[in-house]
């Protein structure tokens, strides 16, 4: 054997061991996108209006604590927007001592004045931290909670700096459970009830002459765990769900699934002092605006307490997993859901990997019969091929994940990669049939046939890497095999099948004839 | 073997019936695109839901009709698993915004609503009261929810019983649906067990395999993207052809990539098929595939014209085809195989795609013969190009 030859030798063999090292096992080394693996893909936008007006109603509170303090007169404070209200009807000869005020204690605010009115805007500035912000809580809550469930690979991404955030969970049996997990924002909070329920508004507002108190608001009874209704209840909550420090899933007396929750010290105190004060008062539980529970105060509450209501143990879980990763700062909506169960998965697999078997022996069995003992030169080739894009899939890992239009990627190249060799011997048949010797033909076919294999590949990836650029997860693994597989093939159809040319070829006598 | 000994086919003979083919199936697919019924979008680009369920019991596409007109909810596409019989379907609606009202409380889009109405709807009154009665659904149940079930009673095996359960169903003979407890006891569970999950469970009717909403804001944000990633596709292959060959050829090699695009498309409006990423990723596929056709052949025009410089330019160009006919043919071929192999046992999942790829390379195939050179020729013709390109 020719020198130049055994390190050419060696090299494919180092190619070849190092792949099947890198792919080897393939259940292990290659990562499995969630179309063959099974789980679920989410989109969801934060509505990061809410977290700009939860932001306005605290700001307006403690305004309105500050002009009682200082003794500045207005009417009344308008909200008129997510992030503007309006000081009505001032008394303009306090109108400097209110501009004081708010450049000292309102530094994220502009205002003006026009009359006796005050118009105040959050800046823009604020704004977008308050939004960023939301964002970044709802990406912690939500990795929270998704730890809690104790799921394998979970991904958690914010979508560039804006306000969407992709969830990606493998293996996921029940999307619905995990999406209600994820969505609900779990704002939970002890209010005094004043009245209820009643079967509608104007029943629960009758004695009161149809208006609702000032310090109250209509709340309605979560259909799921209480007989309806609608409620009259404080505006106060004393204590919320950001003063637990744990909540698990129990029993109540009745063995029933209910939550139990521990309070922090200091809201513990205050509920013990609340609880004293209103003994015997209906005290009501709202998770997100929807009334839970309602209960008689019958003693002081310290730190420690039940939610009671018709949960079944998955829901009691549930809520308590929620309860303990904390509440989103905004509610968020599902812009996209992409769910796919477990078994249809492996069914993917298996027909992707049948259709790329059956692929492999058509493509196998028409070279042969083509080209003869040639075609097992390219199917050599070609066997090398899958092999390479197997191994460096393994080294990607989750990087790159197997799809099913990436096995269609893999099937497409086994069609494609042919090519190069098929152009190589179309060019070593005019060769020879133009007189040429076997060698002199087989030389002067892969020169000739080199700078169109590159032409005809680059276009071929110049169209694959546009795809990656713009697809989602499935197509991103269609357009990385179609790469790694074109790639692959230069290197094989070229390097690979010249040098199986010349080891077969070479202490054969000249003139012999090429089986092509 | 050989197809071809000595082809001398005159291709450019047929150049004119060529272009009054392509052209008017294109200009009939742009009217049907524009004046006609359009093109199908999938709620990739549209937005709404695709859910696929696979029922316990056989259900027939016609009660399936039924159930969703007696809902209000109109006709939403229904397709059935072939080889799953009368269990398996694929049922799509693409415009969740009519007839459903928002439901502004639960901040839920109106893609999501369908999905679930969609579910609801199938599932029997049995299922509902079932549930009411506190039963789980082993048909739906989570492995930790099944082990939380089993807990009590089977403290020390809950979570090995829960996980063959569940491997059990989601396993390929019995595709994500239990039938019923037999099945359990034969796959080696214990009578102890299944006596006690015949108290606390039952074989719920449905399962739902796969799940997909889009939200109308999503969708087109997709169709934006998908039309910049083809534009601009186009636009790098141009700057390569524009590198690597003359303008001449580089225009006509384009030309013959919009006019893959275009057939495509218009084959697409003539059937009941629907753009979704993967045709889309597929339309790219056949775009390079196409080009990389049609380069084989002007690199061996280019070669041609050096040699014969006494010819004429059609001469020159019917010569290139048939140098290359039996590498056309031949990689046509065994992409055509790969591919048709993929459309046959690829299953329904990547159906669109190999179809999208079957016609486009026909196509490319096609146009890289029938248009590619005949362009180059009229472009020759028009512009007359001093030098270096025949008589």
């Amino acid at each position: 054997m020719k020198k130049d030859l055994r390190w050419k030798v060696i090299l494919v063999l180092i190619v070849i061991g190092l792949a099947i090292f890198l792919a080897y096992p393939p259940g292990e080394k290659i990562h499995l996108g969630l179309d063959l693996e099974g789980g679920m893909h989410l989109v969801l936008e934060v509505v990061t209006e809410d977290a700009l007006s939860i932001e306005t109603d605290q700001e307006i509170l403690r305004l309105e604590a500050e002009l009682k303090k200082k003794k500045l007169e207005y009417k009344t404070i308008a909200k008129e927007g997510v992030s503007r209200f309006s000081i009505q009807e001032i008394n303009l000869t306090q109108e400097r001592e209110i501009s004081d005020l708010l450049d000292d204690m309102f530094r994220d605010w502009d205002y003006s004045v026009i009359g006796n009115t005050v118009s105040v805007t959050l800046k823009p500035a604020a704004v977008n931290y308050l939004k960023d912000l939301s964002v970044r809580q709802a990406k912690e809550t939500i990795q929270n909670r998704v730890d809690e469930l104790g799921l394998a690979e979970p991904t958690i991404q914010r979508q560039g700096t804006g306000n969407r955030i992709i969830v990606e969970l493998p293996g996921v049996e029940n999307p619905d459970r995990i999406k209600n997990i994820i969505k609900t924002t779990a704002l939970l909070e002890w209010r005094l009830v004043l009245g209820g329920p009643a079967p509608d508004q104007e029943t629960l507002l009758q004695d009161l002459g149809g208006e609702v108190p000032p310090d109250a608001e209509v709340l309605k009874g979560d259909p799921e765990r209480t007989e309806g209704g609608y409620y009259l209840v404080s505006k106060v909550a004393p204590v919320t769900g950001k003063d637990l420090i744990n909540a698990r899933r129990s029993v109540d007396e009745w063995n029933n699934p209910a939550v139990l929750f521990t309070l922090n010290a200091e809201a513990g105190r205050r509920f013990y002092n609340f609880t004293s004060e209103n003994l015997n008062k209906p005290l009501s539980i709202i998770l997100d605006g929807k009334i839970q529970e309602v209960a008689t105060i019958r003693d002081r509450i310290p730190d420690r307490g039940v939610i009671h209501g018709t949960f079944t143990i998955e829901q009691a879980e549930d809520l308590a997993l929620i309860l303990r990763a904390g509440p989103l700062p905004a509610t968020v909506k599902y812009l996209e859901e992409r769910s796919i169960g477990p078994s249809l998965g492996k069914d993917s697999i298996k027909k992707g990997l049948s259709a790329m078997a059956i692929a492999l022996i058509l493509v196998i069995i028409f070279m042969v019969l083509y080209y003869r003992i040639s075609g097992l030169n390219a199917v050599t080739a070609l066997t090398l091929n899958v092999l390479i894009i197997m191994g460096i899939l393994g080294y990607l890992g989750e990087n790159a994940v197997l799809t099913l239009p990436g096995i269609a990627g893999i099937i497409l190249t086994i069609g494609m990669a042919v090519d190069a060799n098929v152009l190589v011997f179309e060019r070593i048949r005019e060769e020879l049939s133009s007189g040429k010797n076997v060698w002199g033909s087989i030389a002067a076919g892969f020169s000739r046939a080199f700078r169109t294999i590159l032409d005809a590949n680059l276009t071929t990836i110049i169209a694959a890497i546009f795809l990656f650029q713009f697809g989602t997860g499935p197509i991103r693994g269609f357009a990385v095999t179609l790469i790694i597989g074109i790639t692959a093939s230069m290197f094989t159809a070229i390097f690979v099948s010249r040098l199986i040319f010349d080891l077969t070829q070479s202490r054969k006598k000249k003139r012999e004839k090429l089986s092509i | 073997m050989q197809i071809f000994k000595q082809p001398h086919f005159k291709f450019m003979k047929y150049k004119y019936i060529a272009f009054a083919f392509s052209g008017i199936i294109i200009l009939a697919g742009i009217i049907n695109i524009t004046k006609g019924k359009g093109l199908t979008s999938g709620i990739d680009f549209s937005g709404g839901t695709l859910v696929q369920i696979r029922f316990k019991n056989s259900y027939p596409i016609a009660e399936l009709r039924q159930v969703f007109l007696d809902a209000g909810m109109g006709s939403p596409k229904i397709q059935r698993m072939v080889e799953e019989g009368e269990r398996e379907y694929l049922i799509r609606t693409t415009s969740p915004e009519s007839d459903i009202e928002q439901d502004q409380e639960q901040q839920q889009e109106a893609h999501e609503i369908m999905g679930n109405m969609i579910v609801d709807v199938l599932t029997r009154e049995e299922d509902r009261s079932a549930l009411a009665r506190g039963l789980a659904d082993l048909n739906n149940v989570d492995t930790d929810e099944l082990r939380a079930i089993l807990q009590p009673s089977f403290p020390e095996n809950a979570q090995e019983i829960a996980n063959m359960i569940i491997s059990l169903r989601e396993s390929d003979d019995l595709k994500g649906i239990i039938e019923n407890y037999d099945q359990l006891l034969e796959a080696g569970i214990g009578q102890e067990v299944v006596d006690f999950l015949k108290e606390k469970t039952f074989m719920g009717s449905l399962a739902v395999k796969r799940r997909e909403s889009v939200g109308p804001q999503v969708g087109s944000e997709l169709k934006t993207r998908a039309t910049q990633a083809t534009i601009w596709a186009l636009i790098g292959m141009l700057i390569y052809i524009g590198l690597r060959f003359k303008f001449a050829y580089g225009v006509s090699a384009i030309l013959t990539l919009a006019h893959d695009v275009l057939f495509t498309m218009s084959i697409f409006s003539f059937t009941n098929r629907e753009i979704n990423l993967p045709v889309i990723a597929a339309i790219l596929t056949i775009v390079g595939y196409s080009l990389n056709d049609t380069i084989v052949i002007f690199d061996r025009v280019r070669d041609n014209i050096k040699i014969m410089r006494k010819h004429h330019f059609e001469d020159i160009l019917d010569k290139s085809l048939n140098q290359t006919l039996s590498r056309s043919v031949i990689t046509s071929g065994t992409t055509f195989l790969t591919v048709f192999a993929l459309f046959v046992f690829g299953g329904e999942v990547i159906n669109d795609f190999a179809f999208t790829m079957i016609i486009g390379i026909i196509i490319g195939s096609y146009s890289s013969i029938y248009q590619s050179c005949p362009l180059l020729f009229f472009w020759n013709k028009i512009f007359k190009p001093k030098k270096g390109m025949g008589k």
